[in-house]
């Protein structure tokens, strides 16, 4: 019986991949500020979800550390825990 | 002399009041600070900015930030203080960890630093083409 490999599917055509480096680490941040609530609502939804790093390319690292700031920031009301998007 | 550490508080007042209230509310965390072993770093007053969600049924809030050294005996006090003022809404005191304070550091040395000087001027360069009026087609 012949078997026939179908042809492999490129993922990166189908699933284009978004920034590979994590930004943090190309800039060589150490500290994530909680109170620069403008750079951290780059990474919040407009619901006020957090973003996943497999979308915005952080590293497990700075992505925890991302948390950490923006849960304060919510504590501080600077960032919403939830916020009224658009339904 | 106890062991000291850096810390750093910001804390929400109600924007509501006028600014002798909101600097005796800020002079009052300051004297605990002081009277419990403390020195006061930096003060950093944000002014009034909008809450993302009310907060006791307000709107607005008068954002302070202090820098401090301290003691770790000034935390209980300090803590209770700031939940016995009614002026004061929200609070955090954070003990600045290492990755902070090297943070902070290379700020600084970067704000130290001085200024890039500015890239020499290039000079002019002649034109490699002249055009004058023989090059010119009808």
């Amino acid at each position: 019986m012949i078997t026939t490999r179908k042809p492999r599917r490129d993922k990166d055509s189908q699933m284009p991949r978004k920034k590979r480096t994590c930004r943090f680490c190309d800039a060589k941040e150490v500290y994530i500020d909680y109170k620069d609530d403008k750079r951290l609502s780059r990474f919040v939804t407009e619901q006020g979800k957090i973003i996943p790093k497999r979308i915005t390319g952080t590293c497990a690292k700075h992505q925890r550390q991302l948390v950490k700031a923006i849960k304060r920031a919510r504590h501080l009301a600077m960032l919403p825990f939830v916020s009224d998007a658009i339904r | 002399m106890e062991h000291t550490q850096l810390y750093e508080t910001t804390f929400i007042v109600n924007a509501s009041l006028d600014d002798s209230q909101t600097d005796a509310v800020i002079g009052r965390v300051q004297d605990v600070i002081v009277k419990n072993g403390g020195t006061v770093n930096a003060l950093n007053k944000w002014g009034r900015k909008r809450l993302s969600y009310s907060i006791n049924k307000k709107t607005n809030g008068f954002y302070v930030n202090i820098e401090f050294t301290a003691p770790g005996t000034l935390m209980a006090p300090m803590e209770r203080s700031f939940q016995l003022d009614e002026m004061i809404l929200r609070f955090l005191i954070l003990r600045l960890d290492k990755k902070a304070l090297a943070a902070r550091a290379k700020a600084q040395a970067a704000a130290a630093a001085p200024p890039p000087a500015e890239p020499a001027p290039v000079p002019a360069r002649e034109p490699l083409f002249k055009e004058g009026p023989a090059d010119r087609k009808p």
